[in-house]
């Protein structure tokens, strides 16, 4: 009995095939919009999933608390007297205050993150860098990268070293810098600090403690690394929402375009239904015969579409969408994501394109395949 | 032996274009014989012969085949039976009484555009689930048979008429069926070709085949080995001949 099955359904098969071959045009027109609707989406996909894996490597390690400072509503300096007044309350492990600072470099018209490490930092008059500026500068290790202070001077840096590129998404704009080179380069006062980073014994108690610091310092302001993340997930949630959004109209334009080209069969495919009934397949077996049709349109218009659209974003640095992505900050020529894909959005997509798509042209196809045995002897 | 009992078909039943095709036919058509339904285009002979080869339910009466047409044969859902009332029969069954027992030729030969011949006549085998080989040797069986082996694997629209309705004939035999139905097969043929059809008649009422062929043409309706020609005028009997 299963033998039986199994070699209707290869019979089955083998003439959907032939069927699939003999309409090339048609099916290699509804192939090629198909992957592009999977290659739109899946493009939008990966990429959002890729920044937000990229700002959470980034705030792996980011202090649980900022401390910053404020003036007249404006972020402002901190005083360096405000280090020990946070350590002296009871919960808090460690305050270290900050440097960093942007620099832009009309040379190829980018902003850099300047930082002063808390450990490690280099030599004076060295510096380490991103992975974006060493690719866009062409500059390496023992090179010189020459910055203008605020006070209008031209001062040298020698690369000691580059960034190791685990997430390129802060660090390809990064310089790390010493201490009295960072305050030299931007004039920035000796008693003051960027902001200051504040870690916690017991991760229950930081609400506590973070109120704590604002009744202490109420011209400051805490920031949690949970706020932080939480406001990076909503900026690429949004962003790839938005093109979410717009590519679910291109799927419902393909949803019309898919129940068009089924239900638009042709006289030629109604009259080969015919003959099939005629001679004496059931409407079941013809159903077969399109859901198969179905199955392997899709499966390949999925794979090939998921697959360029792996290579888009991350051999490709994606292109297509970076613009809308990325944001401001952070725009390299060669900016690269690192891979990543997540088997349950895959399966999400493949629900999302395969289903409208089957749910398209099965009832066209049904239609066709109840079509009376005796039409083809009347036609 | 095909009984049909007071058989009426009525296209679009109560609309303002209800059109009586086939009027209360009763007719007896015996086995291994080649019956000639004859009439002019329009008299509802078409209709009749797919209500004979269960392509269509009749609006009222019934139809029975009888042993001798069933013999050897197992319906899934039936079992093996002496005979039965097809009218009354689920698509399902319906469909593998048709599939078992009749072998359609065509007036267009309606073969399907694009596939090989060989394609074409193992189509009706594979709902069935033989296995492939099986199906293909057949195939080429039947084919050869009719002088068309060299031709298998040429598409079908690059055969000739006379070429194009073998391979019908032989698609018509695939299963094996014990009665061949013919609505006009020498419409689209030379009288050569059209000789040539009934001599494949011939042979396949020699090996046993029932044969019931809708036609006016005088060569069909006039050769020696059709047994009964039954004329047909507006949806009614209307005399019988030899």
């Amino acid at each position: 009995m299963i033998f039986k099955w199994i070699e209707k359904h290869r019979s089955i098969l083998d003439f959907t095939l032939s069927s699939l071959l003999r309409r090339k045009g048609k099916n290699l027109s509804l192939f090629a919009v198909y992957a592009l609707v999977v290659f739109m989406l899946a493009s939008a996909m990966f990429l959002t999933q890729a920044m937000k894996r990229e700002a959470a490597l980034v705030l792996k390690d980011a202090p649980e608390m900022i401390v910053q400072r404020l003036l007249g509503g404006r972020y402002d300096p901190i005083p360096m007297e405000y280090v020990e007044k946070i350590k002296s309350i009871r919960g808090v492990v460690s305050a270290a205050p900050r440097l960093w600072g942007y620099y832009y470099d009309p040379v190829i018209g980018a902003n850099y993150t300047l930082m002063v490490p808390r450990s490690d930092a280099p030599a004076s008059e060295k510096i380490v860098i991103g992975n974006g500026i060493s690719r866009t500068r062409m500059i390496y290790r023992d090179d010189i990268l020459s910055l203008r202070g605020t006070d209008g001077m031209t001062r040298s840096f020698t690369v000691a070293g580059e960034i190791s590129p685990e997430s390129e998404l802060v660090s390809a704009d990064l310089i790390l810098m010493a201490e009295t080179d960072f305050r030299g380069l931007f004039d920035f006062p000796a008693d003051r600090a960027t902001d200051i980073a504040v870690s916690v014994r017991n991760q229950k108690e930081l609400l506590t403690i973070a109120r704590k610091v604002a009744d202490l310092l109420p011209d400051t302001r805490p920031i949690l690394r949970e706020e932080m993340v939480r406001t990076y997930d909503s900026v690429f949630d949004w962003r790839g929402g938005i093109m979410i959004v717009l590519l679910l109209m291109a799927l419902l334009a393909f949803a019309i375009f898919a129940w068009e080209k089924a239900s638009g069969l042709s006289a030629d495919e109604k009259r080969e239904i015919g003959i099939l009934k005629a001679i004496g397949w059931e409407t079941a077996d013809v159903m077969i015969v399109k859901a198969y049709e179905g199955l392997l349109i899709s499966f390949f218009s999925f794979t090939v579409g998921i697959l360029t659209a792996y290579g888009h974003v991350f051999f490709f640095s994606a292109f297509l969408f970076v613009p809308a992505m990325k944001g401001w900050s952070v725009l390299y020529p060669d900016f690269r994501i690192t891979p990543f894909a997540d088997p349950y959005q895959v399966a999400i997509l493949f629900c999302l394109t395969v289903m409208p798509y089957t749910v398209a042209t099965i009832v066209p196809s049904w239609r066709a395949a109840i079509i009376d045995p005796d039409a083809v002897m009347r036609s | 032996m095909i009984k049909l009992s007071g058989i009426i078909k009525i296209f679009n039943s109560g609309r303002t274009n209800e059109f009586v095709a086939v009027g209360g036919v009763t007719l007896a058509l015996e086995a291994n014989r080649v019956t000639v339904l004859k009439g002019p285009s329009g008299s509802g002979k078409t209709t009749l012969l797919s209500l004979i080869g269960c392509m269509a339910r009749p609006t009222s009466g019934r139809i029975t085949l009888h042993n001798g047409l069933l013999s050897g044969k197992r319906f899934s859902g039936i079992g093996e039976v002496a005979e039965v009332e097809v009218t009354s029969l689920p698509e399902r069954f319906l469909t593998e009484v048709r599939r078992q027992t009749f072998g359609f030729i065509f007036q267009q030969f309606n073969l399907v555009k694009g596939v090989t011949a060989l394609e074409n006549v193992m189509l009706p085998a594979y709902p069935l689930g033989e296995k492939h080989d099986t199906v293909r040797r057949r195939a080429l069986d039947l084919l050869e048979m009719f002088g068309l082996k060299a031709r298998a694997a040429a598409r079908v629209e690059w055969l000739s008429g006379g070429e194009a309705q073998r391979v019908a004939i032989a698609r018509a035999l695939m299963n094996d069926p014990p009665v061949i139905i013919a609505d006009e097969p020498t419409a689209h043929l030379d009288s050569k070709l059209s000789v040539d059809f009934m001599e494949i008649i011939a042979k396949l009422k020699a090996q046993g085949k029932t044969t019931v062929i809708a036609s006016h043409d005088p060569l069909v309706c006039g050769a020696a080995m059709v047994d009964r020609v039954i004329a047909v005028r507006d949806g009614r009997i209307d005399g019988e001949g030899p």
